[in-house]
């Protein structure tokens, strides 16, 4: 009996030896995977942010036809899944034949995904600017200052601190999403964690489990700061109308 | 009359079917305090608000100081800087220091260095009764004093004339009277002042002509006392018969 147990405890040991060996084998090649993963969703954020903050500012001017266009762009980025886009814009723009459409993947990757996220960024503009109570624009309108120096001064300083937490939540979105870029055949972390499956089949549960927990260390610290800064800031659901 | 400083001239203004203003005309002296009373619907925070710009017309003109202010050519935001307004509910910049509130629209609108204007800032909180609260955020002062704070940051534009819709209807009964004493300071500086209110004993004892307004409609139109002493018009006598 005792020998029976003995020999049980050495086979888990054996086991647990064998996974450890694994991911050290493993780490420098998902490592690499997961540092692409974030400079893919570090490059897309930064510049679907600076599109989507410009776009959303412009939606709350009230130029009709501007209106009317960032509208239409919206429907298509958000009513259509992000994979159908980088399928277009990697597989279908190049036979349209204009050369600066001809994208690398890496390319591809960072275009689509950072017209994807500059949707959202939009509309987390667009309500974080008409959260703000109208008698804001009008008392500094009132004291002489342009709808642009109201908006520069007093709306956006205001609209921004409220658009901390809904950006953090988006960015956890868009590093999840970064996942479906290996299709296009960029080495981030999921693409690499398929290449080592083929390399060992046998642990296959395993070296899955490696990936979805290096995708969480890198999103848990990002939703935890969400969190915070709802906490901080406010959320633009539940803005305090200074008027009421 | 001798000096208008603003000219209404056959103002209308319409909200979809509803004329908020009908063929307004009137005139406002230099110096003069002229207090607008009547039902809520009445027009008055419409015609008020049209004196500044904040409010658009559909026919007739408003002169500011001889400048015709519904001219699409004419720069509204210099003129707005002095035309000062006072508004129910304070609109205060949320994000800035009681302090800060009255600095900002000085230097963005005025070009004054931030010590020139900090200065300005002081002597107005010295003023106004809260010297004390220079450092405090909005949402850290009651009704009185932030109404206070904003009345200060008015009269940093240095205004010719100050415009008060409801300056005092949002306010703690305990605090109408400091607010009330600030408008009647002003008002015997020589200020010229148009002033909506509910308060017909500031009307009385302050006013040099009360406006009644019933429909978009000026109806009446008197001194003080003939106002509340004689009124001629049915409808006045109905109203004052209800509020009195």
């Amino acid at each position: 009996m005792a020998v029976k147990l003995m020999g049980g405890m050495l086979e888990m040991a054996d086991i647990v030896l064998a996974k450890i060996q694994i991911t050290i084998n493993l780490m420098p090649f998902l490592m690499q995977g997961l540092l692409m993963t974030f400079k893919v969703s570090i490059l897309a954020i930064l510049f679907g942010s600076l599109l989507g903050f410009v776009l959303g500012v412009v939606r709350t001017l009230g130029y009709r036809p501007l209106t009317a266009i960032i509208g239409i762009y919206l429907h298509i980025f958000r009513g259509t899944p992000y994979l159908v886009q980088l399928y277009i814009i990697y597989f279908v723009f190049p036979s349209f034949g204009v050369g600066f459409l001809n994208f690398d993947s890496f390319t591809a990757a960072i275009v689509s995904l950072s017209l994807y996220t500059s949707s959202y960024v939009t509309e987390i503009t667009t309500a974080a600017i008409y959260a703000i109570p109208r008698g804001q624009e009008e008392a500094a309108r009132s004291c002489g200052m342009s709808k642009a120096e109201a908006l520069i001064y007093v709306v956006l300083p205001q609209s921004l601190k409220m658009m901390i937490p809904p950006m953090a939540s988006i960015y956890v979105v868009i590093i999840k999403s970064t996942a479906i870029l290996s299709i296009i055949g960029i080495s981030e972390l999921t693409r690499q964690g398929e290449v080592a499956i083929l390399r060992m089949p046998g642990d296959i549960m395993f070296v899955y489990g490696l990936i979805a927990t290096m995708y969480f260390i890198y999103c848990y610290p990002v939703l935890r700061f969400a969190k915070w800064a709802e906490g901080a800031f406010g959320s633009i659901g539940s803005v305090q109308d200074q008027e009421s | 009359m001798k000096d208008p400083i603003i000219r209404i001239e056959n103002v209308s203004k319409q909200f979809g079917t509803l004329k908020a203003l009908d063929g307004v005309t009137n005139q406002i002296q230099r110096g003069e305090v002229v207090v607008i009373i009547g039902p809520s619907g009445s027009g008055k925070s419409t015609l008020l608000r049209t004196l500044n710009g904040l409010e658009t017309v559909s026919e007739g003109n408003v002169y500011i100081d001889g400048v015709n202010i519904v001219d699409t050519r004419v720069n509204i935001n210099k003129l707005r800087s002095k035309v000062g307004m006072v508004f129910q509910h304070f609109n205060l910049f949320r994000h800035k220091t009681a302090l800060d509130n009255i600095i900002m629209p000085q230097t963005v609108v005025l070009n004054r260095k931030r010590k020139e204007a900090e200065d300005v800032a002081r002597k107005l909180l010295e003023k106004v009764g809260i010297p004390e609260k220079a450092g405090n955020y909005p949402d850290q002062l009651s009704g009185g004093q932030q109404q206070r704070v904003a009345i200060a940051r008015s009269l940093a534009m240095h205004p010719k004339i100050m415009l008060f819709d409801e300056a005092t209807s949002a306010l703690d009964p305990e605090t109408v009277g400091g607010v009330l004493q600030l408008m009647k300071d002003l008002a015997t500086e020589g200020m010229t002042m148009v002033v909506v209110t509910h308060e017909m004993g500031f009307a009385r004892e302050v006013a040099d002509r009360v406006i009644f307004m019933d429909g978009g409609q000026i109806l009446e139109e008197a001194t003080p006392d003939e106002f509340f002493d004689r009124p001629k018009n049915s409808r006045t006598i109905t109203f004052l018969s209800q509020i009195l």
